[in-house]
């Protein structure tokens, strides 16, 4: 008993520590992390095996950590993959961003598109959905948003409309892959599934989705566009997308150590490389072909983020260890009885409602354990569909307020250094609409598919 | 001092500190820097200066905010670290100018050719002050100078270390309702007459 109310003690404080922001979240979840080993798992419990079982060391030395022939195995405490395979993934994206990449990106599209605002618009809301599917979003909305913003100089035509919409489409694009938004990666990891798994399942509901998010955005933005672009004057230099290229060979390399990041996660179920070992092979191969440039990447890995996440599984382990959300599953489950639409529908719903508001990475870490409760008395098969359902209601859900999503908090935040401030008001009047209509279509989607 | 001049007054809203700022500007013949800051700051960005001004020396309200490796979806916070890039700017260029409030004694803090001030008053005559001016009955003056003074002071607080009209934080702190508005510009600009001199032997 003492020991489950310490944990819900010290997660509920965790979630008000990053609310308020008063101090950085990493610190935030390491302290709490700590606490939870301490005084749920040390005073409350006098278990060394649960610490250990939270720790999950051991699971680094166990080859089907790193090469499995099936589907990954499903793991409970620090979820080690995850941790990997992310930090894998951002020395991959500081390189390509070191060489332009990402510039050189945006910068054909409009030159390929002759430059002209709304074919600029659609282009750039599907290439934030594509790119955000393999590179997280932060990276993604980070280099638009800086391409948009210059781009809407030149053309005169405003770049919030723009970069709203981008940044909408990065968090769908995010949903329809196993790499594409953290809680994919926690979920994927966690409950043993490929990345197939996830383009089957959330990618084909994300396409669906990008394709009325296109046209919704069209139709709110068109007129806005088009009265503010048409500035008529030719008397300036477009920016040549050559150069944004700052090293040539070396933008070769990563555009080749991209497509292998791409090919290698498509196929990482039937060659049986886990997303961990993909993780750190990608940042192995960057830092050798980076040579002197290898500390300065290592040296740009965002840090605080990784200790986020441990501290954050530790804590999600608190509660699990103390059978605190096997007892919210059972709540859930006594309300939903048989009626496994209703369970998706409370999901969904109870998911995107709350990305919307908190980070929807502990979140998604909390409801994991929940939704495995769930499944087992839903029977086979159920557990997937949970899954698929936790995953679209945070990744998108995400998207509904200028809180809700990393991408949202970068994306306005460029715009706004560059004197073009997004309030929540004016946010919200086009983004909440935007969600509502998503999450309805995702329910439809997943009642129409699973049910 | 030499011969660059900057003077910062921040100010209780009511206290007259911005009539002070002015008077000040005349004696010394320095440009004013107060909320037309704003129309600068939108110069040098070449965007409308009306989308700024809603967030001018407004606070980040910290429940509707967030930050992600540096980034801030503040609107508030973003216009006030421009305004106080430009007037950092503008000292290190050398020029001499007098600036209203934003967090200057803080931003500027170090340069030799500041003199800080904070002004405040007594509450019956910052509402005499706003009543009349706004032409509000007392009750609602009094309100609304509370309202407009704890909007300054989280701001204040929420972008420098020092605490909002501390006076460990300002050369002088002056109450304005003891001297009237005049004589104390008057005494201010002999107090910053007697640095320039003292700064220039």
């Amino acid at each position: 008993m003492l020991a489950q109310v310490l944990a819900v003690i010290i997660f509920l404080l965790m979630f008000l520590m990053i609310v308020m922001d008063k101090i950085e979240r990493h610190i935030v979840t390491l302290i709490s992390g700590i606490s939870v080993l301490l005084f749920v798992f040390g005073i409350g419990m006098h278990s060394w095996a649960a610490i250990w079982r939270t720790l999950n060391i051991q699971s680094l030395f166990h080859l089907p950590f790193w090469y499995s022939a099936g589907a990954e195995e499903a793991s409970s405490g620090i979820n080690w993959a995850t941790i990997l395979f992310i930090a894998g993934m951002m020395v991959m994206v500081e390189g390509m961003g070191r060489v332009g990449f990402f510039r050189w990106l945006c910068l054909r599209i409009a030159k390929l598109v002759h430059y002209r605002t709304i074919p600029i618009f659609i282009t750039f809301m599907i290439i934030s959905g594509i790119l955000s599917m393999f590179i997280d979003s932060i990276t993604v909305i980070m280099f638009l948003a800086a391409v948009t913003v210059e781009l809407a100089r030149l053309l005169k035509f405003n770049p919030i409309p723009v970069i709203l919409s981008e940044i909408f489409c990065a968090n769908l694009g995010g949903s329809a892959t196993m790499c594409g938004d953290p809680p994919n990666i926690i979920i994927g990891t966690s409950l043993g599934f490929t990345f197939s798994d996830f383009v089957k399942n959330t990618g084909v509901n994300a396409l669906i989705a990008l394709i009325f998010s296109i046209l919704y955005f069209y139709f709110c933005f068109r007129k806005k566009l088009r009265a503010s672009g048409d500035s008529g004057s030719d008397d300036f230099q477009y920016p040549d997308p050559r150069d944004a290229i700052t090293d040539k060979t070396g933008f070769l390399i990563h555009c080749v150590i991209f497509a292998c990041a791409v090919v290698l996660l498509v196929t990482h179920a039937q060659t049986g490389l886990t997303v961990a070992a993909i993780g750190v092979f990608i940042a192995a191969v960057t830092l050798l072909v980076s040579g002197k440039n290898a500390l300065k990447l290592l040296k740009k890995v965002d840090y605080k983020t990784l200790v986020f996440f441990i501290g954050l599984f530790v804590v999600v382990s608190g509660l699990e260890e103390t059978g605190i959300l096997e007892m919210v599953a059972s709540l859930i489950g006594s309300l939903c009885g048989d009626n496994f639409m209703l369970m998706i529908g409370i999901i969904l719903w109870i998911s995107a409602f709350a990305s919307a508001f908190i980070d929807n990475i502990p979140f998604a870490a909390t409801m994991i354990p929940i939704i495995r409760s769930l499944a087992e008395t839903q029977g086979a098969g159920s557990l997937a569909i949970l899954a698929w359902t936790l995953s679209v209601g945070a990744d998108i859900g995400g998207s509904a307020t200028p809180i809700g999503a990393s991408a949202n908090v970068v994306g306005t935040s460029v715009a706004a250094k560059e004197g073009y401030p997004v309030g929540w008001g004016y946010y919200c009047k086009y983004l909440a609409p935007a969600t509502v209509l998503v999450i309805l279509i995702s329910m439809i989607f997943l009642f129409v598919r699973y049910v | 001092m030499g011969k660059q001049l900057i003077i910062s007054i921040g100010r209780e809203f009511g206290s007259g500190g911005h009539e002070i700022a002015e008077l000040l500007a005349q004696e010394f013949d320095l440009p004013l820097y107060d909320k037309g800051l704003i129309k600068h700051v939108a110069e040098k960005k070449e965007v409308d200066s009306k989308s700024l001004e809603r967030y001018d020396e407004k606070p980040r309200f910290r429940l509707s905010s967030r930050r992600v490796r540096g980034f801030s979806n503040s609107p508030e916070e973003h216009i006030a670290q421009m305004q106080f890039d430009f007037i950092r700017n503008l000292a290190e260029e050398g020029k001499s100018f007098i600036i209203v409030g934003r967090c200057a004694e803080t931003v500027l803090k170090g340069n030799k050719a500041l003199t800080s001030i904070f002004v405040l008053a007594d509450m019956d005559e910052k509402v005499k002050r706003v009543a009349g001016r706004m032409e509000m009955s007392p009750e609602v003056a009094e309100a609304y100078i509370v309202r407009n003074n704890i909007k300054r002071k989280l701001y204040h607080n929420n972008h420098a270390q020092g605490k909002w009209g501390d006076s460990r934080n300002y050369d002088l702190s002056i109450n304005s309702s003891r001297l009237g508005i005049e004589k104390t510009a008057d005494f201010l600009a002999s107090y910053i007459r007697e640095r320039m001199a003292r700064d220039g032997e």
